[in-house]
């Protein structure tokens, strides 16, 4: 039993650039950017609701933030739709470097 | 020194309210965290902060948040939103889950939010010196505003809390886990406290839900290539090799750096790492452990309780019988698990067997540690001039095994077990470090050398599963290269760069797989038997014995 983890798709709209950095450099802590303003990270209950806290605190009400929880399935579909390199996972628990 | 335990300096400290709420829920939960000072942050933590950063951006109401202090109630508190109703001050609490429902359906508090929010209430009285007649508890899950009046009853509630608060901060005893096994299923703490081994080790019997520690799944990063440097860049770790372009890992995914050879790493990646408790650990080009970098002090009760046990001669005497017999009889089963499928058992190894039998025999009686070191010799001796017989026929001579050398070693097959015991000893180290324990106070090998002689106790329990077996599988499989993977010295063998990172991969992958717990009946993976098993050392003083050391093979 290893602590459930999930992949989630976390897209943003920030109204004022030093806030907008603040947020990036944070979510780069999390996950991998994909696209400009759109990070995918796999995440535990316990790291999602601390992100969400300390996200929580940077944004203001005008800021926008979308996270998406992507279940296996959808997964699946997102690796079949998109080019190969759009989703590609590494998961060996070790790096070697 | 082991006079701490009665710190008297605590009897003046006021208590937090947020430490009551805690006693209420469970007095070992309490115990954990005001005593042993050990905090764990679960994703209820956090949701909790983000309701509170959320509610004070809808600042459409007043919000006053004050931060509270009475020596003579003996209370400290931040109150999350004071507000005048009619003239009365009341304090606010808000919660984000629902609230309790008795036989009537009647909404009402959980009884630790409710001696919560009268400590509060009594708070206030004591320092701004104003009557305050009830608090208030918003649920915000089922949308419920609960009153709770300050009456006579509760604040008798509240002393009475406080009372059994002081007295356990003086108790030296962890109090029992609770009867209430729901409570556990959401307490943050549950991963340090562990509810379920503590009912094993009461019950075999009993049937456990789930275990802890979590799999601590972030990844492992070997840093190889010397010359490499480790920075830190906003969240992310920024790694860069010589000729290759940079490399950013996000933070939170790498629990471990281990940096072999001569790399550097940035003081202020170092803060870093400490600060997202990301072990980083030390191992020398030649393959030998050196050190860790220790930032996670475990709780000072916790380590008094392990000097007070470990200074015991009685208790190191036992701990090293199960210790002893445990890496014994794995040996021994190893040996016994190599003869099937052999069409012909080599009568060394039958008498290596037999003998060891006889051996394990003894432990049990052995008086003195020394008796068992010389015992345990005797068995280590019989298993490695067996181990040859368990490689197959093909194996290059090169990589034959005559007996264990070390320091440095002189053929390939020490080679690959010195690197392999030295990668073992820095994953046995993280997690006494994780667990809060000290390294350098063990119970069976005197302080010697580099490695702290309790993260050497400790890394007797997987030697033969997590280092000897996958090296005999691998030379059967033939995975190694003798030229290659090698580095022949005059005085000794090393491995090569290109050994060391097939060895890291055949060990990290090994760590990966998962072992049946003989006296948990869980299937763990080894990363989280090595937690569970310092884990379970711990509570063979602390009133939980009887799990540890159980570790043998089949
Ligand atoms: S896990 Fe259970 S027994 Fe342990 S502190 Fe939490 S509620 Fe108490």
């Amino acid at each position: 039993m290893s602590e459930h983890k999930n992949w989630y798709l976390i897209c943003y709209d920030i109204r004022e650039p030093k806030r907008w950095r603040k947020a990036y450099k944070l979510l780069k802590g999390y996950g991998d950017t994909l696209q400009y303003s759109i990070i995918r990270c796999r995440l535990t209950m316990r790291d999602r609701e601390k992100l969400r806290w300390e996200l929580e605190k940077i944004l203001e009400p005008e800021d926008s933030l979308l996270i998406v929880g992507l279940c296996n399935s959808c997964l699946e579909r997102i690796c079949l739709c998109n080019r190969p390199e759009a989703w590609s996972i590494q998961d060996t628990g070790f790096r070697i470097l | 020194m082991l006079q701490t335990l009665n710190r008297p300096a605590l009897e003046q400290e006021t208590l937090r309210v947020s430490a009551l709420h805690a006693l209420v829920y469970c007095p070992r939960l309490f115990y954990l965290e005001e005593v042993e000072e050990l905090y764990t942050q679960d994703a209820a933590v956090f949701a909790g902060r983000r309701l509170h950063a959320e509610l004070a951006k809808a600042n459409d109401e007043d919000w006053d948040e004050l931060t509270l202090e009475s020596p003579e109630l003996g209370l400290r508190g931040k109150v999350d939103a004071l507000r005048t109703r009619d003239g009365q001050i009341i304090p606010y609490e808000h919660k984000r889950g629902r609230c309790y429902r008795g036989n009537n359906r009647q909404p009402q508090a959980w009884e630790s939010d409710r001696i919560q929010i009268l400590a509060y209430a009594l708070l206030i009285e004591a320092v701004l010196g104003v009557p305050v007649s009830e608090g208030r508890i918003r649920y915000h899950a089922d949308n419920v505003l609960v009153h709770v009046p300050l009456n006579a009853e509760g604040r008798q509630a509240v002393h009475n809390a406080i009372h059994q608060a002081r007295q356990l901060r003086q108790s030296p005893q962890r109090p029992p886990v609770t009867d209430n096994e729901r409570l556990c299923v959401r307490c943050s703490l549950a991963p340090v406290c562990l509810p379920e081994e503590s009912r094993l080790a009461h019950n075999p019997d009993y049937p456990a839900l789930r275990l802890f520690p979590r799999d601590d799944d972030r990844e492992v990063l070997h840093i190889l290539e010397a010359g490499t440097y480790v920075g830190k860049t906003g969240e992310q770790l920024k790694i860069s090799r010589q000729n290759q372009p940079d490399e950013k890992f996000p933070a939170r995914q790498i629990g471990q750096i281990v940096l072999h050879s001569f790399s550097q790493i940035s003081t202020q990646a170092m803060h870093f790492c400490a600060d997202q408790q990301i072990g980083l650990h030390f191992i020398s080009g030649g393959g030998r452990y050196i050190g860790s970098f220790d930032t996670r002090q475990g709780s000072i009760q916790r380590r008094i309780q392990q000097y007070k046990a470990l200074s015991n001669p009685e208790v190191c005497l036992n701990l090293a019988k199960k210790l002893v017999a445990c890496r014994g009889q794995s040996q021994r089963k190893y040996l016994m698990r190599g003869q099937r499928g052999m069409a012909e058992i080599p009568p060394p190894l039958t008498a290596a067997i037999d003998q060891m039998q006889r051996l394990l025999k003894q432990v049990d009686l052995a008086p003195t540690i020394d008796s068992l070191l010389g015992l345990e010799g005797n068995l280590a001796a019989c298993y490695f001039g067996a181990l040859s017989h368990l490689l197959g026929e093909d194996t290059p001579p090169e990589l034959r095994f005559t007996g264990r050398n070390r320091r440095p070693p002189h053929d390939r097959f020490n080679t690959l077990l010195g690197f392999g015991y030295a990668l073992l000893l820095k994953d046995v180290i993280n997690a006494i470090l994780v667990v809060g324990l000290e390294p350098a106070l063990g119970f069976y090998h005197q302080p010697r050398t580099q490695a702290p002689p309790l993260a050497l106790d400790l890394m007797e329990i997987f030697r033969v599963p997590l280092v000897d077996m996958p090296i005999v599988a691998s030379i059967n499989r033939q995975q190694w290269d003798v030229d290659a993977d090698f580095e022949v010295h005059k005085t000794h063998i090393w491995l090569s760069d290109s050994g060391k990172r097939k060895f890291i991969e055949l060990y990290e992958k090994r760590k990966q797989e998962t072992w049946k717990h003989p006296a948990t009946n869980y299937s763990l993976t080894y990363r989280r038997i090595l937690e569970l098993e310092v884990r379970l050392l711990e509570k063979e003083w602390s009133g939980e014995a009887g799990l540890f050391g159980q570790l043998v093979l089949r």
